[in-house]
């Protein structure tokens, strides 16, 4: 590192592994309860694991949004960080804040709106997070008065992200109303602002290591922007087709949720172009593998495994099955776990004790076993989604006798899903193998991007 | 395209697509109260959605197809089901799904009467919201083979995966439902559940509506007085009246079986009475 107010991003990223782990276990307990009988039934049951599974990726992934942060964007302003002490605070607060709302939800105590269940404290603590959070990044780039381009939309992002968070703190007398502006958040986080805070971190990754010129970057990082929100904003209308909307939602939603892989199809063009153009060779190929797999696998579950069931005719027969299960998975890991963990592994040898050679065969088997792992339960979640709607909606079966024939995909959801979790168990286990060790180094060898040299 | 071009891009699409969406939202809104029966909308509604939020309902069925998929989904549930089973199913889920069977049971939630009732009234509420028809109604092909299958085997249809075993003490809208798909020859051959779903046999769904305007009108030719009586009638006594159509009758006398009285016992037709006279 050459700053040494990175270091606090360490910390951010080790409260993320510890949630990452977290979340792994209570998706497996969620997965077992598929195939069932449940012993835990009146200890833990489906609705308060499930909850809790949801809630700790949405925390650990923000968790790791902000270190990885912290962490880049003192390089892009060459400078170090407004307050470091405030980052502190803040990861305090936040992490508190995560804690007691998990401990919260093992007693129910949570609003029961799906991924919103965070009680009204916890919310507020959110916010109060997020306005800390773009305060010390606003002061920083302020302080130093240099903004590139990948810095400007990672915080255009994150800035939305807290604006978007607005309408989940409101109250809806009509539940239609209420799913409506749901989506704002949601929706809007995951296929909007989210996009572009990992367009963001993958301009930077791909500058960073395969040392392509920036200009051209940036460039392609505005497009891919414009093609995220031109899509991505009538895109929420998928969200709306049979919730008691008006039905001109559904061509809108069926049109430009068509359009949304375009963006992840430019972004993976992007990251593949980079990697061939790119003339320096990082050492640090592990990240390189993060970095090019989150655009490719963002580009299957999210942008592919999306359009394979949001156009209305199809979406209506598809629509509530574990289809959607298959389509969110991959989704969520593809576009934003993956660019968090190609931001740690990047970011992981200037902020341990690692030997120069970082590339370990342990991250690597971290890294494959998890893409396999993951395609495999996006693959059992599937055929699981087109036998229950075959059952279910065309034979007319009903709902847990179509289950209980569908029950040998649940045994390969748990299969894929534990060979997904031996990937994230390694992934941590080689995270906290190194001693945290903040070596502050001033030249620019370590990077295909010999940086601080002139204002480029 | 140079950056400037491509920023300008991506400012201009973004723009669009904002103001498009925004306005779009805005005339939504002069949609919503008649799409929803916003007037509908009284304090058990929203006290019944406090219920369905408390108990973190959500996070196994799902409502409008948004939930966790591992347990049915409930948007049309009112309409299929009376309120007399669903007061008794939220009293009790366990006297209605076996657990060592379909593998996953609903625990128990103990709500109060006043909860069942609001839930109930919400969960009418919002089958009644105008939602394009939303979930598909199944296109029947096999209807009840399954079940057929099951009983054409040496197999006891009672060992099936898809019946739950039930106990005398259970109520008796549950073993009704067990009748249903376990009388020989097996109802589910003939009737579904499903609304607008028929087979040899008329759908079950509106069972009671149905069977309130047949007796009030005055083409009835039976001797059945009340809603219960009138099912009772047409299983132990099925052409004694006739439900209009080709496919269900021929010559005054009805397809279905007439061996439901000597097959069946005086308690076991109280419970089939039980459990059809909730089908909504």
């Amino acid at each position: 590192m050459r700053y040494k107010s990175q270091s606090v991003a360490y910390w951010y990223f080790a409260v993320a592994m510890v949630l990452f782990g977290l979340q792994i276990v209570f998706g497996l307990l969620s997965a077992t309860k598929y195939l069932g009988p449940d012993p835990l039934l009146y200890i833990l049951p489906f609705d308060v694991t499930k909850t809790i599974h949801t809630n700790l990726l949405i925390v650990w992934v923000l968790t790791g949004f902000m270190g990885a942060t912290y962490w880049m964007v003192p390089e892009e302003s060459r400078t170090e960080l407004y307050s470091t002490k405030l980052a502190y605070w803040q990861l305090g607060l936040w992490t508190l804040m995560g804690v007691t709302a998990v401990i919260g939800y093992l007693f129910r105590y949570g609003t029961g709106n799906k991924l919103l269940e965070q009680p009204l404290p916890h919310k507020i603590v959110i916010v109060v997070v997020m306005l800390m959070f773009l305060y010390n990044i606003g002061m920083t780039i302020r302080k130093a008065g240099r903004l590139t381009t990948t810095e400007g939309v990672l915080i255009g992002g994150l800035a939305l992200s807290a604006v978007l968070y607005i309408p989940a703190l409101l109250h809806y007398e009509n539940y239609t109303v209420s799913i409506f502006y749901r989506w704002w958040t949601i929706h809007l986080w995951v296929e909007g602002v989210w996009m572009m805070i990992m367009a963001g971190f993958l301009a930077y990754l791909l500058i960073r290591l395969s040392g392509v010129d920036r200009e051209v970057m940036e460039k392609w990082l505005y497009v891919i922007v414009g093609l995220v929100f031109f899509a991505g904003i009538l895109g929420t209308a998928h969200h709306y087709y049979w919730v008691g909307v008006p039905q001109y939602w559904l061509p809108i939603g069926g049109f430009f949720s068509a359009l949304e892989p375009l963006a992840l199809a430019a972004m993976a063009i992007y990251a593949y172009a980079a990697m061939r153009r790119g003339g320096v060779r990082h050492p640090n190929t592990l990240a390189l593998h993060w970095t090019i797999g989150s655009a490719i696998f963002a580009l299957f579950g999210a942008g592919l495994l999306g359009l394979a069931h949001t156009w209305p005719s199809v979406n209506k027969w598809t629509h509530g099955t574990l289809i959607t299960a298959m389509h969110a998975h991959s989704a969520f890991y593809g576009a934003y776990a993956m660019i968090v963990l190609a931001m740690i592994t990047y970011a992981l040898p200037g902020l341990t004790n690692r030997p120069p050679g970082q590339n370990s065969p342990l991250g690597f088997w971290a890294f494959w076993l998890q893409v396999s792992g993951m395609f495999g339960m996006t693959l059992a979640f599937g055929t699981a989604g087109i036998g229950q709607v075959y059952l279910e909606r065309i034979m007319g079966m009903g709902y847990l006798d179509a289950q209980l024939k569908i029950q040998v995909h649940f045994l390969m959801l748990i299969l894929t899903a534990t060979v997904f979790a031996t990937g994230v168990a390694l992934f941590i286990y080689d995270f906290f193998r190194h001693r945290p060790q903040f070596d502050v180094i001033a030249d620019g060898t370590v990077d295909a991007d010999p940086a601080p040299a002139g204002d480029r | 395209m140079n950056k400037r071009q491509s920023r300008i891009f991506a400012i201009v699409a973004t723009g669009i697509a904002a103001v498009a969406f925004v306005g779009l939202t805005l005339h939504s809104h002069t949609r919503f109260d008649e799409l929803t029966n916003a007037q509908d909308i009284t304090p058990e509604v929203t006290a019944g959605k406090d219920v369905w939020h408390k108990y973190n309902c959500i996070n196994c069925h799902t409502l409008f197809g948004e939930g966790a998929y591992y347990a049915p989904d409930l948007t049309k549930i009112a309409q299929h089901r009376g309120e007399a089973y669903l007061k008794a199913y939220m009293r009790d889920p366990s006297k209605f799904y076996d657990e060592q069977r379909h593998r996953r049971l609903m625990p128990t939630q103990n709500l109060s009467e006043v909860e069942i009732d609001n839930l109930i009234t919400f969960l009418d509420w919002v089958s009644k919201v105008d939602n394009q028809g939303w979930p598909p109604r199944p296109i029947m092909v096999t209807g009840g083979a399954v079940n057929v299958a099951a009983q054409g085997t040496d197999k006891a249809l009672t060992q099936s995966q898809d019946v739950r075993p039930v106990s005398p003490d259970n109520d008796p809208r549950a073993l009704g439902e067990h009748l249903f798909r376990s009388a020989t020859p097996v109802c589910t051959a003939c009737h579904s559940l499903q609304p607008g779903v028929q087979l040899a046999g008329p759908s079950m769904a509106g069972m009671a509506q149905r069977a309130a305007t047949t007796i009030a009108s005055p083409d009835y030719a039976g001797t059945a007085t009340d809603v219960e009586g009138y099912i009772r009638e047409s299983i132990v006594a099925p052409s004694a009246h006739l439900v209009p159509g080709d496919m269900f009758s021929a010559a005054g006398v009805s397809f279905m079986p007439n061996t439901y009285a000597e097959a069946l016992t005086e308690e076991q037709v109280d419970q089939l009475v039980a459990f059809l006279a909730t089908m909504k």
